[in-house]
């Protein structure tokens, strides 16, 4: 008897090591995470709009209703990517995600310098490979190195009223999320 | 005096006797003469009734194992389906989690972000708040009225929608579901005062709909909360229940 309990109490131990490695593992085995979902709205290595945010029909979880999206996937095993994009008279956000969905990287309007998207994401090797040949106007860009080669950016653009919305709705269509030959 | 004691040794003195008996019955067949009372035929008549030690280990491997899967597996799963467990901080009725959804956040967190693919605020862009509760306590009902009295916390911007209790946004009558700072009216002193109905009301005013429990989500856009200035001591709106029906 004494001896199946002290057998219960090894398997509750045991229960604590699954319990550890089962949380830990969930990021690496989850099929509906961020980088998949951000997948579905169209090619990687370019900025797609989201359809608007509404009820029972969200693009992705916890997207704010007054806000118009944009998402760009990539991954820089290719070469650097370099974001663009000219939001005009509103507040917009951006934000960058590494593959399990955490935000590495994030600024706003008011905190992006000179009011725009102008950025650049390389890795490490890439940013040596770059220092030798600067492009022109590296003075005015964000550098960001990072050791995510899979990666998202997300634009976020307030809609302050249903009349501006095809404003802000044409300037994410024209962010620019592009490939560099290095 | 054997007889009656219960202890191993004696039964398997006895044991042994009946060994060496049924070898030496006459008439009975004889296997050479080498059969002697061996510990094979002891062990089968002493331990017969009872499981081998063999068994009882395997039983309770099985038993272990069986404790240790479901105990396990089944922990996680709650824990990680339940939502956000560490790196909360309190305001009043409103929680957030600084952490949640960046490569800081603790395991459960991260766990709970990748199942549900939840796109959490960057640090630059703003922090969500969460309220599911009002000042007394209860659950926040669809059919009840609640005023949110009072102030947000410094920021450019701020917006307030309705959630039930896994984030998705709730159906409204309204043509609208989401409330935000350039729509609101406010006092003299700065303070607003919005009414969260399922019908019209005057002034500031955010629709719900649904029949579950609603959360309440509170954005706070551009705000220097996030880059670390301290979260104690900041000022978020009451959530006052109204009228039920």
């Amino acid at each position: 008897m004494i001896r199946t309990i002290l057998w219960l109490i090894g398997g509750l131990m045991l229960g604590g090591i699954i319990h550890i490695i089962a949380v830990i593992l969930v990021p690496y085995f989850t099929t509906e995470d961020a980088w998949a979902r951000v997948a579905r709205f169209g090619p990687d290595a370019q900025f797609n709009v989201l359809p608007e945010v509404k009820p029972g029909a969200e693009p992705l979880p916890m997207l704010d209703p007054a806000m118009a999206h944009a998402v760009c996937r990539f991954s820089l095993d290719d070469g650097p990517i370099r974001l663009n994009a000219t939001i005009p008279y509103t507040f917009w956000s951006f934000s960058l995600f590494n593959e399990r969905g955490e935000t590495t990287y994030s600024f706003n309007d008011r905190t992006s310098g000179e009011g725009k998207l102008a950025m650049l994401a390389l890795t490490s090797s890439q940013l040596s490979m770059l220092r030798e040949n600067p492009p022109d106007d590296l003075e005015s860009l964000i550098v960001i190195e990072t050791e995510d080669n899979h990666a998202f950016a997300l634009l976020r653009a307030f809609i302050p009223d249903k009349r501006r919305e095809k404003d802000i709705d044409a300037a994410l269509a024209k962010a620019k999320c592009t490939l560099l030959k290095i | 005096m054997a007889l009656v004691d219960t202890s191993v040794k004696p039964i398997r003195r006895i044991a042994g006797v009946f060994a060496s008996a049924r070898c030496l019955r006459p008439g009975g067949r004889k296997r050479g003469d080498a059969r002697a009372p061996s510990p094979r035929d002891d062990w089968r008549i002493d331990q017969l009734p009872k499981k081998s030690p063999s068994q009882y280990f395997l039983l309770n491997l099985f038993l272990a194992v069986v404790v240790a899967l479901v105990f396990g597996i089944g922990s996680a799963y709650l824990a990680v389906d339940r939502g956000r467990l560490f790196g909360e901080v309190r305001l009043g009725q409103w929680t957030t989690y600084p952490t949640a959804g960046t490569p800081d956040a603790d395991p459960y967190s991260a766990a709970t972000t990748a199942r549900t693919g939840q796109i959490p605020l960057g640090k630059g862009e703003g922090m969500a708040f969460f309220a599911d509760r009002d000042n007394a306590g209860n659950r926040l009902e669809p059919n009840c009225d609640y005023r949110l009295v009072g102030q947000t916390p410094p920021g450019h911007l701020w917006t307030l929608t309705a959630t039930d209790a896994h984030g998705h946004l709730l159906q409204t009558d309204a043509e609208r579901d989401v409330l935000d700072s350039r729509d609101i009216v406010r006092r003299d002193n700065g303070d607003f005062d919005i009414t969260v109905a399922k019908n019209a009301r005057p002034g500031n005013w955010l629709p719900i709909g649904g029949n579950q429990p609603l959360t309440l989500v509170l954005k706070l856009y551009d705000t220097p909360l996030t880059t670390g200035s301290g979260l104690a001591e900041i000022a978020m709106p009451e959530i006052i229940k109204g009228t039920c029906r």
